[in-house]
């Protein structure tokens, strides 16, 4: 299974600027919208929402992983964002963010989903630092994927 | 030092899979053998070989919920930390099973 499969050039921006979590959340939740992944931004925001409620997503390394399971969400996917600020977030390191994956996951899955799977993946990527610093070095959507395809 | 454990958040999406990931790079940093089974959404993975469950000096339970097959550690030292502490500081993780062990 290739991580191309769910990296999709389309959700993944840089140089973005927002001001704060909410509107870094607008901006890649149009994306997601945009490109067919949800249906609805305000409903799939809630959910997202309600996880954030649970705890904190900003796993360090100025890195969030805000995710949730929405019935807005048409298309398994993640939208990734490199913002030029660091954006204040709830944090396991008490910094901010500078690089947002922002995981839209269907709620009516069907359990072991190829791209539930290729998800956790992912996930499990960003939990080696190599990478992390890879990531924060990157400057385009194309160099992103490529550093997951080849770590 | 045999080290074998499971991680599971409450989504069972992402933090998971990077607790994983993260408990594996320390333990082996530090010398460890390690094994980490993950319960999540898309279900078990990895799940933990008996032979391994038998030879393992601890158990590391990272998780955030409850979790299924916990009596196959039965008769073992066992750690549970949510996951959170295996994402921030997995060195000093295993550090504190080291202590654990020599006590």
């Amino acid at each position: 299974m290739s991580l191309n499969k769910i990296l999709d050039e389309q959700v993944i921006t840089t140089n973005i600027n927002a001001k704060d979590k909410n509107e870094a959340l607008l901006i890649l939740s149009e994306k997601l919208l945009n490109a067919g992944y949800i249906n609805d931004i305000s409903s799939f925001l809630e959910d997202i929402y309600y996880r954030e409620s649970l705890g904190a997503t900003g796993i360090g390394n100025y890195i969030a992983i805000p995710h949730g399971q929405s019935d807005s969400v048409l298309r398994n996917g993640i939208a990734i964002g490199k913002f030029n600020q660091e954006i204040q977030w709830e944090t396991l390191d008490g910094k901010g963010v500078k690089l947002i994956f922002l995981f839209s996951v269907s709620a009516n899955h069907d359990g072991a989903n190829e791209h539930l799977m290729l998800l956790a993946q992912l996930a499990g990527k960003l939990g080696n630092d190599d990478v992390i610093d890879r990531l924060l070095k990157a400057n385009d959507s194309q160099e992103i994927k490529q550093i997951f395809t080849s770590c | 030092m045999n080290i074998i454990g499971i991680a599971a958040c409450t989504a069972g999406i992402a933090h998971t899979y990077i607790a994983k990931e993260k408990l594996i790079t320390a333990a082996k940093n530090a010398g460890h053998n390690i094994h980490i089974e993950t319960q999540g959404t898309i279900g078990v993975q990895d799940e933990i070989p008996d032979e391994l469950i038998k030879s393992a000096d601890i158990v590391i339970l990272a998780i955030d919920v409850k979790v299924s097959g916990r009596e196959r550690f039965a008769d073992k030292k066992i750690i549970e930390v949510p996951t959170e502490i295996a994402i921030k500081s997995p060195n000093k993780l295993i550090k504190k099973i080291e202590e654990a062990i020599s006590q």
